[in-house]
């Protein structure tokens, strides 16, 4: 493949004014931009954010020794950390065309798996937790030969690997949760101490983010997982390995899943049996709500982080102000995953039908 | 001209315009009751755009009238239409090949019930039964529709929408019922006919095969871009004076590129077979525009992927003197092929990729370092591109969407054009874009040629591939019948050919 920027317009061709491409309309995009966004805020793109720092207001004026301390703001960034890089590699399969339910059972299994590495294992902390790394992304590999290859439904593999990653977690940890003691205490340190106050497990998130971002954005690989996800017959046609990098994007996927796993135990300094389960649907519900964020349409990165602290504000601020309702963070996230997909659903019908 | 007998529909001062393109101008229309009208012309002429502004599908332009049955109707009001009793069979069918023969009956009209809302089997079976009598047909209703033979699916649809109008169908509009059936299923297709027409509805018979429309029609009318030149009595004209009237607007365009030289043999199809086509042997060497034309079903659709590699096939396929393996895509492009399909919407373009990222998408790799793809480059390479191809967007970062088919096309040729392919593939490179757009298209598809491109263009679009190509290949029925070189390639003569009619 050649890439000559250089290369002028072709013989005998009337050369057209340089930069119509850019003069052609007032604005980028205005033909496609809703009425209700224009202005310098854009709120199609950033309503989100608005909306979070709004809920932070407005939590902090109604509940000033509760929500609005840096101890909360603290435990709002630690618990999103572990969920975030869940959230983020749901992101991933979902850019790439394809879907991993068992992202929450590879979780589990990822922390089953370190806990007894280390108990039984008589490994180093480093490569225990690389092993099970690797496990993630071999899981992500099965999952994404059973979908490319046998053309099995990508929701109904993922079920299945589900349902086999919880025997196999059960099978390496006998379903108990284990102290992890002997890791000494710089694994606990990985997960536990904090920088500039700031807890550590946010740094993993943003280093997670920002190579997601740059991977997905900045790279031939990320610009082509989207043309699959939105297009996978027109991103064959253009000779793109569709099958080859959805496989790809599905053990990338699994090996984050793990990473959160890593973390989560490290965090706890406990192999915690049955902790993925929960991660879930919030992961799910700040995926498709990311998508209508920053980049609209696109399962993108810079949009998943608003959306996951968005929900994590939002979660938080309302089990303060009712703490005697249990059941309101299910709620919440179980209505935003409703409504995000509500929203792409109709974005998409009518991109179809114009 | 009158018909006998008291006219079902009468349509007049039709015209449609998309754009700044008039593909309707003024077609008025008459059909009689018990008549079977044909409607000709060649693809373009607005013979799907006349069928859809009578389905409501489209809005005609201003003063259009329809009258049905000596009512006046609103057109464009797709229920108003269908009270007054028109049905349409489109080529599809709309039938659903999962279920049975009685249940595509059923569906839309209603189970026959007994006692506790249970199915009454045995009714139901009996009114199946009954609504294809009621076309002179008689199949076992239990089958299923996937089971069928496509002129049975035919049977089972008119009989559909016959049943579905209570036996108040006033006119039946049958859309290229033909194309995909065998020579040997039309005569019980046109048996079918017959019997709808006895029951005094009047049918509009849309269809490519002249043979048919002298076998059934009554009358024929005939679209020449979007106008109507005229409305004849089968019985007195023959093959040749339609053919004429088909062809009468169309001006033998004068070729603009010079032949130039011919390098070696780029594309080699050896005995390709797949789908419709059976066995075809071509050629194309460097700087040479190969065409293909064939009608609907003749395998021209499927051509371009089958070498591409995008539907899979059987005999080879050889590129410069390399064999490509079948169904990969990714291996043909390597190769140096490129193709620019039919369905620009589905296969073409990347919809929710932007017109920046639509232009580079075969070429990414090569704008970045160190996996990182440079901005400036991204944009500098999309933008000469963009101005080369000269495609008007609103800016690099609009949605695809938001630009003309025209432009999207433009878009879709550039990216191919810019990986230095050895060969390109067209199917339908100009279908739905506009006139000038196409003449663009035309120009850009030359200047790639004189510089050592070797090109197969399949179109339906006759006069297109005379003013592109150096040679042409007809196809019928899934094989090359006959080859014609420039500079004797005409139009008329290439649908003379296409249609089995001696020139």
């Amino acid at each position: 493949m050649t890439t000559s920027s250089t290369s002028g317009p072709a013989p005998g061709h009337r050369a057209a004014a340089p930069e119509r491409l850019e003069r052609d309309a007032p604005g980028p995009d205005s033909k496609n931009r809703p009425a209700w966004s224009a202005g310098a805020l854009r709120l199609d793109r950033f309503s989100g954010l608005y909306l979070a720092v709004v809920l932070v207001v407005v939590f902090s004026v109604m509940l000033p020794d509760t929500f609005g301390t840096m101890d909360n703001a603290r435990v709002i960034a630690a618990s999103s950390a572990i969920a975030g890089i869940l959230t983020l590699s749901v992101a991933l399969s979902m850019a790439a065309g394809t879907f991993d339910i068992s992202l929450a059972a590879n979780m589990t299994f990822s922390i089953c798996l370190l806990g007894a590495l280390l108990t039984r294992g008589d490994l180093a902390w480093p490569v225990a937790v690389s092993l099970t790394i690797v496990a993630g992304a071999l899981v992500g590999a099965v999952n994404a030969f059973v979908i490319t290859r046998f053309g099995v439904e990508a929701i109904v593999a993922t079920l299945g690997m589900s349902s086999v990653l919880a025997a196999l977690s059960f099978w390496v940890s006998d379903g108990q949760t284990v102290l992890i003691s002997d890791a000494g205490p710089s694994f606990a340190d990985a997960g536990q101490s904090t920088i500039a106050s700031v807890p550590i497990t946010v740094f993993y998130l943003a280093a997670v983010a920002i190579a997601l971002w740059f991977v997905l954005e900045h790279t031939p690989f990320g610009r082509y997982l989207y043309a699959i996800g939105s297009n996978p017959q027109a991103a064959k046609l253009a000779g793109i390995k569709v099958q080859r990098l959805q496989s790809l994007s599905l053990m990338i996927t699994g090996a984050l899943a793990a990473l959160a796993g890593v973390i989560l135990t490290m965090q706890l300094g406990a192999a915690s049996f049955g902790a993925g389960a929960p991660y879930l649907l919030p992961a799910f519900a700040a995926t498709f709500l990311g998508s209508t964020q920053i980049l609209p349409g696109r399962f993108n990165v810079r949009g998943t982080i608003v959306a996951l602290y968005l929900l994590a504000i939002a979660v938080k601020g309302l089990q303060l102000q009712f703490p005697d309702l249990p059941w309101i963070k299910d709620l919440v996230e179980g209505s935003v995953l409703i409504v995000a997909v509500s929203i792409t659903a109709r974005a998409i019908s009518r991109r179809s039908t114009r | 001209m009158e018909a006998e007998g008291q006219a079902r529909l009468q349509l007049a001062g039709v015209s449609k315009t998309f754009g700044a393109v008039r593909v309707l101008d003024d077609v008025s229309l008459d059909i009689a009751a018990g008549e079977v009208h044909a409607l000709v012309g060649q693809n373009g002429s607005g013979k799907s755009t006349l069928i859809k502004v009578l389905a409501g599908f489209y809005q005609a332009d201003p003063g259009a009238t329809a009258v049905i049955d000596g009512a006046p109707r609103e057109l464009g009001d797709p229920n108003d239409i269908h009270a007054a009793g028109v049905r349409f069979v489109h080529q599809d069918l709309g039938l659903v090949p999962a279920l049975s023969v009685v249940d595509n009956l059923a569906l839309g009209h209603g189970y026959a019930r007994s006692q506790g809302m249970r199915i009454n089997w045995r009714e139901q079976r009996a009114a199946a039964r009954r609504a294809l009598a009621a076309v002179g047909y008689e199949l076992d209703v239990r089958r299923l529709v996937d089971d069928l033979q496509p002129v049975e699916r035919t049977a089972v649809a008119i009989a559909r929408a016959l049943q579905s109008a209570h036996g108040e169908m006033s006119i039946l509009v049958l859309d290229e019922p033909t194309a995909t059936m065998p020579k040997g299923e039309v005569q019980r297709l046109v048996q079918i006919v017959r019997a709808v027409r006895s029951r005094g509805v009047g049918v509009l018979y849309v269809s490519h095969h002249l043979e048919e429309v002298f076998e059934l029609a009554d009358r024929v009318t005939v679209l020449v871009d979007g106008q109507r030149v005229g409305t004849e009595r089968c019985s007195q004209i023959d093959h040749k004076k339609l053919v004429t009237m088909m062809t009468g607007g169309v001006v033998d365009d004068v070729r603009r590129r010079a032949v130039g030289t011919r390098g070696k043999t780029m594309l080699s199809l050896e005995r390709l077979s797949g789908a419709e086509l059976t066995g075809l042997d071509l050629q194309v060497r460097a700087g040479e525009v190969v065409g293909v034309a064939g009608i609907t079903g003749s395998g021209r659709e499927e051509i371009c992927s089958l070498v591409f590699g995008s539907k899979p096939r059987r005999g080879t396929v050889t590129v410069g003197d390399r064999e490509l393996p079948p169904s990969r895509p990714d291996r043909s492009c390597r190769a140096g092929l490129a193709l620019v399909p039919a369905n620009r919407l589905r296969d073409g373009v990347v919809i929710g990729l932007n017109v920046r990222e639509n232009l580079n998408i075969t070429t990414t790799r090569g704008l970045a370092k160190f996996s990182f793809i440079r901005p400036g480059l991204d944009r500098r390479q999309a933008a000469a591109l963009g101005t080369k191809m000269s495609v008007k967007a609103p800016s690099l970062d609009a949605s695809i969407e938001a630009l003309s088919g025209g432009n999207q096309q433009k878009v879709v040729l550039g990216k191919w054009l810019q990986t230095n392919p050895s060969v390109l593939l067209l199917d339908e490179p100009t279908q739905g874009v506009d006139i000038s757009a196409k003449a663009e298209i035309h120009r850009l598809i030359d200047d790639a040629v004189s510089q050592g491109l070797a090109v197969l263009v399949c179109s339906s679009d006759e006069a297109e591939l005379e003013r592109l190509c150096d040679r042409v290949v007809v196809l019928r029925e899934g094989r090359a019948v006959a080859e014609v070189a420039a500079p004797d390639i005409r139009t008329r003569q290439l649908i003379h050919l296409s249609l089995g009619l001696t020139a």
